[in-house]
């Protein structure tokens, strides 16, 4: 049986085993005392492309004005699954249910940046970049957190990865970064034994090559390569529980398992998930929105089985660039707005709670009249996790020009 | 600069590399030019081959030195002056480049209009084939129902939740047995369909296909399921593509639109004569982008492709503009055919007679909007911004073209009634009057005064000939042809000619292709090829010869640009740092080794071509120089000479059999390296 985290804390903390109602957080300190400063911590982010509806998926099932704004398209109070009697999930992410009894949950609502551009492409490179509004920037904030810290004690090709075929954005800059589409054939000329002379050859072509763009890939490429042959990431099966949708986005958060399972020193990790943008039919409780918040939870859900003790040092933050109109549009679905919820789940957040000041929707609260306002910085939330997670103590070449002293932090980390 | 110069006449190369090959090969190599300066001839006709064309072919860049760059260039702007024909016969076998979109969903009915002939709405077609396709799909849509009624009286949960529960026990203990039952006869079937696919194997595919045809369609839907996983393809082994083109549609006759689409697409780059008119069209299909994953928007893009793209591809800027904005396939991707004014007699509930202001005075309590959604039940009504947004953002004037947000919710209003007429039947434009949005509108400081469609196009007329818009697709322009970050002057220039002659696109790139930037030796081989662009270049280079262009579409779905796949209206990024990262790279590598061995299905490229057409050289070195010339017009660098040229003698590369000397090595490899080479990467 392999050990889950629940399992491995009662063994880890034996001095608070058997009596049944001991607080969550008590065993984790008790836990991570004694370990913490010798272990890889580790970072995921992942991107809602396209504009996620938050006040659909953390819904205000408190505010009646919702209920107005939203005719056709509101989450009725009935099918909410209530988080604090204001606020209550969307019905499809019952997958997140337990995190949040746990406390391993944490949700930030009216979140986003402050740049007011509704262009998808923008808001997104923006919060990629880290810098809202300059355009200049040209590295991705993921990168620059790992480019101030200290040097890691295994040096790995799999520092930072990203699932899918592209480099995104966040990821790109001077630390170096791969791209894995597919663990099974990331190498050249697959498992055939015949191919390794004519691998060597490319390696060398690349490595050798004044190509400046290409060479640097083209090692890092081969690095990485070698490092996972003999790590040999395909007999990390999901472990029992870790039901994995089928589908883009549980495929790469099941490889992303695997990479972290395998030892290979991951430290930041990113992934995506695309389909968000409902200008015409959203969906309620069933329908569009109700499809991709199921794909979208049962995917981190199971994620967070597989990693099972892993996951006490892993802090996940999810992200998408700006909401969506607070009101319904005439297509029974939503435009592009301001402010969104995000996600952060992990063993040292502090669960359970509903971060972040709630600005109300009604019109003198809304942002230019339509959009729920923006009251955290999405940089505040994540300047937390870099600093407090991964001990990163330059926020300001990670975020640059974004005073973010550790004091004005939500503090959602314990 | 990358790249040393290195280019001998042939013969002369080869003698050398007889007498002391590494030392004359050293010894070829140049200092890099200065930069700034201009490119000599040879150079000119590799970097017009690899800026307006998918990649030069064995003995293009010959062929073009001989009619003039210059020439040549001006017949590639002028496509209609090249004949096509090998092209045209490689495309004929695909019907839906010839069908409008309501013949396409006539042929290839969408589940919606299964279901309209099964509810007697619509009635089967006479024709025999499209009658055993309908036939098919109603016999898949009643399997459908049939299981959904099923599951529906013993729902599955009845198992899970209520175990305790006696008659639940009993309910499920049913469905398990059925189960058990339903799988025995699935097998049965199974097995039932491989005896009859090996019996039809034997057959002529003639014959296999008339035996196909004459099936009851729950034989065709079995022996369907039982070709999945690779079999198909041996099925259709031999059959015409008119005869695969219809097994297919009694599949799922939908997929035969799409895989025509991307066959079409990938056919025309690798063959077609008028390179630019390719390269263009796919230019503006990225710029105006649709994804073929947004509903009916997969039977219309054929269409949107050849009448409103193609069509306008070297045209005039505000007339592909105006053909995009009222093509039913945008009409739907960015939402605008459901968009309604506020003040829109719909939304106001006005009668439907034109008189409106005669109307709304007569019956002022007519009932309003809230009501008649109601009555109307699932009616929507309001205001869409999508289109509006992009088509200031993505279309036209740039993200920084100084438009307001007031700006996009008024364009909005100037669009609401560009609907489309019956979208499920592959209807075309349509403008709803009662749809549209009443009142005078602010676009860009233009008062736009209450006049109907017109309103739109006044919009569009705006919005083509604006500065920003000029700029902005200027930039782009210069982006794909000359570098990922134009020079500003160049840009300026550009933009000139696009606003004195009225956005037309040959004057535009006229100029582009005049300009001392596009031919300065900075920009040689400056570009990184995006996974099309590669994948192109590889079977042009070659001289591969495909006769099934499917799996070079899976391939770019590995290299994450599937063809009609970006889901956002943004289109895909021209720039190298989308495509350099090691997933990209591997992805490539493996591409060049599988298409070089020939291990691509559908695509013969071996070495022959290349080598047929010199003096056949047997010595692996020889082979290298050839093909370095061919492949690459001689642009490589010493690094990657030495480094094949050195790994050539590990036995295993080329495979040459160590106790048989004699036997000729495995030129494929030299070409596979090649082709995944840094160098390759460019163009």
């Amino acid at each position: 049986m392999p050990i889950t985290r629940r399992v491995f804390l009662k063994n880890g903390a034996l001095a608070v085993v058997g009596t049944a109602a001991i607080p969550a957080f008590l065993t984790r300190v008790a836990y991570s005392a004694a370990n913490s400063a010798t272990r890889n911590k580790r970072l995921v982010v992942i991107f809602q492309r396209g504009a996620a509806d938050g006040l659909n998926i953390v819904v205000p099932h408190g505010e009646q004005l919702y209920y107005a704004m939203r005719p056709t398209i509101n989450i009725p109070r009935s099918s909410v699954i209530d988080l604090d009697g204001f606020f209550g999930l969307h019905p499809s992410m019952s997958a997140f249910q337990p995190l949040w009894q746990h406390r391993h949950l944490a949700i930030l609502h009216a979140a986003g940046s402050p740049d007011p551009t509704r262009s998808h492409f923008d808001a997104q490179d923006f919060m990629e970049s880290g810098t809202p509004g300059m355009k200049a920037t040209d590295d991705g904030w993921l990168n620059r957190a790992l480019h101030s810290l200290p040097p890691p004690t295994q040096n790995s090709a799999f520092r930072a990865i990203s699932l899918g075929p592209s480099l995104p954005r966040i990821l790109s800059g001077n630390e170096p970064a791969v791209a894995v589409n597919n663990i099974s054939d990331f190498g050249v000329g697959g498992k055939n034994p015949n191919a390794t002379p004519i691998a060597n050859t490319f390696e060398a072509m690349y490595d050798q090559s004044v190509d400046t763009v290409l060479h640097g890939t083209g090692q890092q490429t081969f690095e990485a390569v070698k490092m996972l042959k003999s790590a040999d990431p395909a007999h990390y099966a999901p472990a029992p529980g870790a039901n994995y949708p089928r589908g883009r986005f549980g495929d790469s958060l099941k490889q992303l398992a695997q990479l972290i399972k395998a030892n290979l020193g991951v430290q930041v990790a990113f992934a995506d998930i695309g389909g968000w943008d409902h200008h015409v039919n959203e969906g309620n409780t069933q329908g569009q929105i109700a499809n991709v918040l199921h794909d979208f939870s049962q995917s981190l859900g199971a994620l967070w089985t597989d990693l099972g003790n892993l996951a006490e040092d892993t802090v996940i933050v999810t992200m998408s660039e700006f909401g969506r109109t607070a009101r319904e549009n005439g297509n029974r679905g939503t435009d592009h707005g301001h402010a969104n919820v995000m996600f952060v789940m992990g063993g040292p957040v502090k669960g359970g709670k509903v971060y972040g000041q709630w600005p109300g929707l009604n019109q003198s609260q809304l942002y230019e009249g339509r959009d729920l306002a923006v009251t955290t910085d999405f940089r505040r939330v994540l300047g937390e996790a870099v600093e407090r997670h991964l001990g990163n103590k330059s926020l300001e070449t990670v975020f640059p020009g974004f005073e973010n002293p550790p004091g004005k932090f939500l503090k959602y980390l314990g | 600069m990358i790249f040393a110069v290195r280019r001998i006449a042939l013969p002369l190369l080869l003698t050398s590399l007889a007498l002391t090959a590494s030392v004359r090969l050293a010894a070829g190599y140049k200092k890099p030019a200065p930069t700034l300066t201009q490119m000599d001839e040879h150079k000119r006709a590799v970097h017009a081959l690899n800026r307006l064309t998918f990649g030069p072919r064995p003995g293009d860049v010959q062929k073009v030195m001989d009619i003039g760059i210059d020439k040549w260039i001006e017949l590639q702007l002028n496509p209609k002056k090249i004949d096509d024909g090998a092209l045209e016969s490689r495309l004929a076998p695909f019907r839906t480049f010839r069908m409008d979109t309501r013949e396409i969903v006539e042929n290839f009915p969408p589940p919606q209009l299964i279901k309209q002939v099964m509810n007697g709405r619509q009635s089967l077609p006479s024709d025999p084939t499209r009658r055993a396709v309908y036939q098919a799909q109603i016999e898949r849509q009643e399997q459908k129902q049939e299981r959904k009624q099923e599951s529906g009286k013993n729902p599955p949960d009845a198992t899970a939740s209520n175990a305790v529960d006696a008659p639940a026990v009993d309910a499920a203990n049913k469905q398990a047995r059925l189960g058990d039952e339903e799988r025995a006869q699935r097998r049965e079937a199974r097995m039932f369909a491989d005896l009859t696919v090996e019996e039809l194997l034997n057959l002529p595919p003639d014959q296999r296909v008339k035996r196909v045809l004459k099936m009851a369609p729950e034989e065709q839907r079995i022996l369907a399921a039982s070709l999945k996983g690779g079999r198909g393809n041996d099925f259709m082994e031999g059959m015409s593509p008119q005869q695969k083109e219809t097994l297919m549609a009694l599949n799922n006759p939908q997929q035969v639109i799409v895989s025509e689409l991307v066959q079409g697409k990938l056919l025309r780059a690798i063959y077609s004569e008028r390179q630019l008119d390719e390269v263009m069209t796919d230019f503006w299909f990225n710029h105006f982008n649709i994804f073929i994953g947004k509903g009916p928007d997969h039977y219309m893009i054929t269409s949107y492709e050849r009448d409103v793209i193609r069509q306008h591809a070297l045209g005039k800027f505000e007339d592909l503009l105006l053909a995009t904005a009222k093509s039913p396939a945008m009409l739907f991707y960015l939402d605008n055919w459901l968009s309604i004014g506020p003040n829109s007699d719909i939304a106001t509930g006005a009668p439907k007679n034109p008189h409106r202001g005669y109307r709304r005075h007569r019956f002022p309590n007519y009932p309003r909007r809230a009501s008649v959604q109601k009555a109307k039940g699932k009616r929507s009504s309001g205001l869409n911004e999508n289109y509006g947004r992009e088509l200031m953002e993505l279309h036209t004037l740039g993200v920084n073209g100084g438009y307001s947000q007031k700006d996009v919710t008024e364009v909005a209003r100037v669009f609401t009634g560009w609907t489309i007429d019956q979208p499920q039947q592959g209807g075309g434009f349509k403008f709803e009057e009662r749809m549209h949005d009443h009142g005078d509108k602010i676009v860009l400081g233009h008062r736009i005064k209450d006049n109907g469609e017109k309103e739109g196009r006044e919009v569009l007329h705006l919005l083509a000939h604006h500065r920003a818009t000029a700029k902005f697709i200027c930039t782009k322009l210069a982006m794909r042809f000359v570098s990922d970050n134009p020079p500003q002057a160049l840009v300026d220039h550009i933009s000139q000619t696009f606003l004195k002659k009225n956005g037309d696109i040959r004057e535009v790139l006229r100029t582009l292709f005049r300009s001392p930037e596009f031919w300065s030796s900075d920009n040689y081989r400056a570009k990184v090829k995006t996974p099309l662009e590669f994948v192109v270049s590889a079977v042009r280079a070659t001289g591969g010869e495909v006769s099934d262009a499917t799996p070079l579409a899976n391939q770019l779905n590995n290299m994450g640009m599937p063809l009609y796949g970006m889901q956002p209206p943004t289109g895909y990024s021209m720039k190298a740092e989308t495509w350099v990262n090691s997933a990209a790279l591997l992805g490539r590598m493996n591409f060049a080794l599988a298409l070089s061995a020939g291990k691509l299905r559908g695509v013969q490229a071996d070495t022959q071509p290349i080598l047929s057409a010199n003096p056949a050289p047997t010595d692996p070195q020889q082979v290298l120089a050839v093909m370095e010339n061919s492949l690459l017009a001689g642009d490589i660098s010493k690094q990657t000479h030495d480094t094949i040229s050195k790994q050539m003698q590990v036995p295993q590369v080329t495979q040459r059999r160590l106790d048989d000397p004699a036997r000729p090595p495995n030129l494929s490899v030299i070409e596979g390296l090649l082709v995944g080479s840094p160098e390759f990467q460019r163009r």
